[in-house]
């Protein structure tokens, strides 16, 4: 599981490689640090290449929510593929992200 | 400019740290007060007064001022407020908050006379412990405050300099602006009462009375229809419930014929039941251990939807509004029915 950082203007994009499952999560918890500490941004979580997630990485995909909020941030989910969408669905977090 | 005027000037260059200093602790004082208070106000600025005007002010009527602390407008502070009621609120909490000198404080609102119409404004002259100098706290609406300043702009500095033609239709605009303030606090009264009347009638139960909007829907849902079902829900895999946003579904459950609170309640208890057993068959087979608080509420309309016949065009739509229109949500309404249809409700 990788995760690549990169920004575009006021966009930050956050692009998840792999399967963000339980083992996963640790470290990509760690890598979504600078996500956390931006104010007024877009944060982009960009899922196209992201094959599975597990409550863990819905834990993650929250906490970066959260915390953008609290700091004035958006937060757009983007390209998730169907079996992540359906989880999405399964969850009710349909209702807390904007998925595009 | 005689000499007095001159030795007057000295002294404010002096003092400018002072006012800098007095200017910073005024604000501070005022947004604190503010913030604790839950006062929301358009702007709360200030200024320490230039030398330029305080030159053009010793010009016109130095005389009148035997030391430089008789100015009472060297620093001067301005809340610009949404509302006329904010205006008195703001004046009860600065009479807290300072020593007010009274002699020299003017609430302009009251000096017209019941004819005529102009610059509103209350001004409070205000001391601080510790500071030689009075600041001048200014108190007026965005509108009288828009007037305020469009009339400053016109470079005329008294009612008396504007040429009549103009004045007459300035003071013509304060009467309406009077009037717009006037009514803009009548509809922020109104709608308090509005809502304060809705928590009552959904308090006593009386759904069937209470037309569904975002007012009354979020009102509703502070009782926490749905806390049952989601914790049953929560209860197939121990998941943990996260708080989410339950305002898309206004849109959704206004499509599904929902038109009081009354309406809604019914739809929750019809189809609670079918949307448990749509949650255990979609997660009972998963590790998936959280969940959001509107996964009950969603359940419900998925139900709903399938079970008078909507289909999974209805379902389509349904993901258009809670998710966004996207090509996939025909594959996730796809998916949803072919799982729903193993159900009792469906079959």
């Amino acid at each position: 599981m990788k995760t690549e950082i990169t920004e575009n203007g006021n966009q930050l994009i956050a692009a998840f490689i792999g399967r963000l499952d339980t083992a996963a999560a640790v470290q990509t918890a760690e890598d979504v640090k600078p996500l956390l500490e931006v104010s007024n941004r877009e944060i982009i979580l960009e899922c196209s290449q992201l094959e599975y997630i597990s409550s863990s990485g819905l834990r993650i995909f929250l906490s970066i929510r959260k915390e953008a909020a609290a700091h004035g941030s958006k937060v757009i989910v983007r390209n998730i593929n169907a079996d992540i969408r359906q989880v999405f669905m399964m969850t009710g977090f349909i209702s807390l992200f904007e998925i595009q | 400019m005689d000499l007095h005027c001159e030795m007057l000037l000295e002294d404010y260059q002096a003092a400018l740290p002072e006012l800098e200093r007095l200017k910073e602790e005024a604000l501070r004082t005022l947004r604190e007060a503010l913030d604790r208070n839950g006062l929301i106000v358009t702007a709360v600025e200030g200024r320490v007064k230039t030398r330029e005007s305080l030159e053009g002010k010793l010009a016109l009527k130095g005389a009148k001022y035997a030391q430089l602390s008789d100015v009472t407008d060297l620093v001067g502070a301005r809340i610009v407020t949404f509302y006329t009621d904010d205006v008195d609120r703001i004046a009860a909490m600065a009479e807290q908050l300072f020593e007010i000198d009274w002699e020299n404080s003017v609430d302009k609102r009251r000096l017209h006379q019941l004819d005529s119409f102009g610059y509103n404004s209350l001004h409070y002259i205000c001391r601080l412990p510790g500071y030689q100098f009075r600041f001048e706290l200014q108190l007026r609406t965005t509108l009288q405050h828009a007037w305020a300043a469009i009339n400053h702009d016109t470079g005329y500095k008294s009612g008396i300099e504007i040429p009549k033609e103009y004045m007459r239709r300035m003071n013509r605009l304060a009467g309406l602006l009077e009037m717009a303030d006037d009514e803009f606090s009548r509809i922020r009264t109104e709608i308090t009462d509005y809502r304060r009347r809705v928590q009552q009638l959904v308090q006593k139960g009386k759904l069937d009375d209470v037309l569904l909007d975002g007012d009354t829907f979020r009102s509703y849902m502070q009782s926490k229809p749905l806390n049952s079902l989601n914790k049953r829900i929560a209860a197939i895999n121990q998941a943990e419930i996260q708080d989410a946003p339950f305002i898309r579904y206004l849109r959704v459950l206004k499509a599904l014929k929902c038109n009081t609170l009354g309406d809604v309640e019914r739809l929750i208890r019809k189809y609670e039941e079918d949307a448990y057993l749509l949650a255990r068959h979609q997660l009972g087979n998963t590790d998936i251990d959280i969940i959001s608080s509107a996964l009950g509420l969603q359940n419900i309309c998925i139900v709903c939807i399938l079970s008078t016949g909507g289909g999974k065009i209805g379902l389509v739509r349904l993901f258009d509004v809670l998710n966004g229109h996207n090509s996939q949500n025909e594959t996730l309404a796809e998916m949803t029915y072919n799982q729903a249809k193993q159900l009792p409700f469906m079959i």
